[in-house]
């Protein structure tokens, strides 16, 4: 499987995107998505609310799992992905673009610099063997 | 892992396979709600070769297996199936089971794959002459109100004369086919028993039926507990009783069957959790082993749980105290407090099992 150059990700296959004017978008990794299966229901963080890197920030579910979602890094929700609410098969048919989750706005940047590229995540999805 | 005859053809189909209780059996097909979907609109089929399968004749042995179980197998005329259990002495579930009744004088006995090897081990010992068929049977399920012409479309017409829990004697191109009206979705659907060597044959040719598609264990988890069935092993094992999994109605109290003081003792002494349906008002689900709360305190425990996309909610069942167990007490679920409420089964009501 690829994933995409240009985003970095986390050790819990969530993706991060640098969107410019210090606004980051968040999601899952395809593979997340895959190995979830039909994903039914996202609940998202409230915009506004302040997260720590690490922190539980939601929740994605499908229908025979479910796992949380944490910040991948430090900085506030400015806008969640209301779409998912009637729609939460976006995050299988299109997990980097439709399927996003929430965005953080003034994002810890030191934190984003030290998450892994897309080769580094390859490198660790292949590592898990899943 | 141990293989059904139908393994490569789960994986030339794209199946996702997986170990279910050691066995190699496919998860997923197209998505598990695609096929879950499928099945209550049109006809999904779905390899059951895994389960366990016993031929008993003769009278004397008739009536010791009939000692073991909680069904009353006089009960049962030709022709006819019934569910029930076979428990240990302190009440608990081995295994539920269906019990057939061919002829006159022959039982033909469905379990579980999870605790087949201790199923066998007491019906060993216990009833004389009885044959354990499992490894030489494999067993196709087709599910879904298009079921019955399909099968009749493909030279099984005597499916058409069947009635709910009816079953016959068939033969499908020189092999002998058991065919039942039964399942584990709620939807109109027969069960098909066959040497194993008919089992690519026949699953081909019920693929080549434009209306009918593969479904995996997925689906089959999602189908079943939106009709509150119970999954062995999971919502009912050793330390729960029949009492307690609220089924009742298929223990035969006239008769002896192993287990039978203990839950007598049981149910004179009373209080003890039962299962509970439980749902959300959200697409969000309980999950297998979230513990259940009211207020802080923990007051049960879930033993099945997912979203049922028939129904649009989370849907679970739930062992609570018999107090809580009352249609529309609410409670929370989960280390995310998801709020649940008792409700009744079947969650999904529109099932064409009964059609």
């Amino acid at each position: 499987m690829d994933f995409p150059e240009g985003l970095k990700y986390t050790h819990e296959h969530e993706w991060i995107r640098d969107e410019g004017g210090d606004i980051y978008t968040v999601g899952i990794t395809e593979h997340a998505a895959e190995q979830l299966g039909d994903v039914t229901y996202v609940e998202l963080p409230e915009p506004g609310m302040v997260l720590d890197q690490g922190q539980a920030a939601g929740a994605v579910e499908s229908v025979k799992a479910a796992s949380d979602i944490y910040a991948p890094i430090s900085g506030h929700v400015s806008e969640v992905n209301q779409e998912l609410d009637r729609r939460p098969e976006l995050v299988n048919a299109s997990p980097y673009n439709d399927g996003w989750f929430f965005k953080i706005a003034e994002g810890n940047l030191r934190e984003y610099d030290k998450l892994m590229d897309c080769k580094e995540y390859a490198r660790f999805v292949e590592d898990q063997g899943v | 892992m141990r293989q059904t005859p139908l393994l490569d053809e789960h994986k030339a189909l794209g199946g996702k396979v997986i170990d279910f209780s050691g066995w190699a059996l496919p998860v997923q097909f197209a998505g598990i709600l695609q096929e879950h979907t499928h099945t209550r609109s049109s006809a999904s089929i779905f390899d059951c070769s895994h389960m366990g399968e016993f031929r008993i004749k003769g009278r004397e042995a008739i009536e010791a297996y009939d000692a073991l179980i909680t069904t009353d197998t006089g009960r049962i005329r030709p022709g006819r199936a019934r569910y029930g259990a076979l428990l240990t002495g302190d009440g608990g579930y081995i295994d539920d089971l269906i019990t057939m009744r061919l002829g006159g004088d022959e039982l033909f006995v469905v379990t579980n794959a999870g605790s087949l090897d201790r199923v066998a081990a007491v019906f060993a010992s216990q009833v004389p002459g009885l044959v354990d068929e499992s490894a030489e049977t494999a067993k196709i399920d087709i599910q879904g109100p298009l079921s019955r012409e399909i099968l009749v479309s493909i030279g099984l017409t005597a499916a058409a004369a069947l009635s709910y829990f009816g079953l016959t004697q068939a033969e499908w191109s020189g092999y002998p086919v058991l065919l039942s009206r039964t399942g584990y979705t709620g939807e109109l659907g027969y069960e098909l028993y066959l040497p194993n060597a008919a089992a690519v044959p026949l699953w081909r040719r019920l693929l080549d039926h434009p209306a009918v598609a593969p479904a995996g264990l997925g689906a089959r988890d999602t189908l079943r507990l939106e009709m509150g069935y119970l999954l062995s092993g999971q919502d009912i094992d050793g330390s729960r009783t029949p009492l307690e999994a609220r089924q009742d109605a298929f223990i035969d109290w006239n008769k002896p069957f192993t287990g039978r003081e203990a839950l007598e003792k049981q149910r004179d002494a009373g209080g003890y959790s039962v299962l509970t349906p439980i749902w959300t008002d959200s697409r969000s689900a309980p999950r297998h082993g979230f513990d259940v709360y009211r207020g802080d305190e923990t007051v049960g425990v879930v033993t099945s749980g997912t979203y049922g996309p028939s129904v649009e909610r989370g849907i679970g069942l739930a062992y609570l105290s018999p107090e809580l167990a009352e249609p529309g007490v609410t409670l929370t679920a989960g280390p995310r407090r998801i709020a649940i409420e008792v409700t009744e089964i079947p969650f999904y009501g529109a099932g064409t099992c009964r059609n």
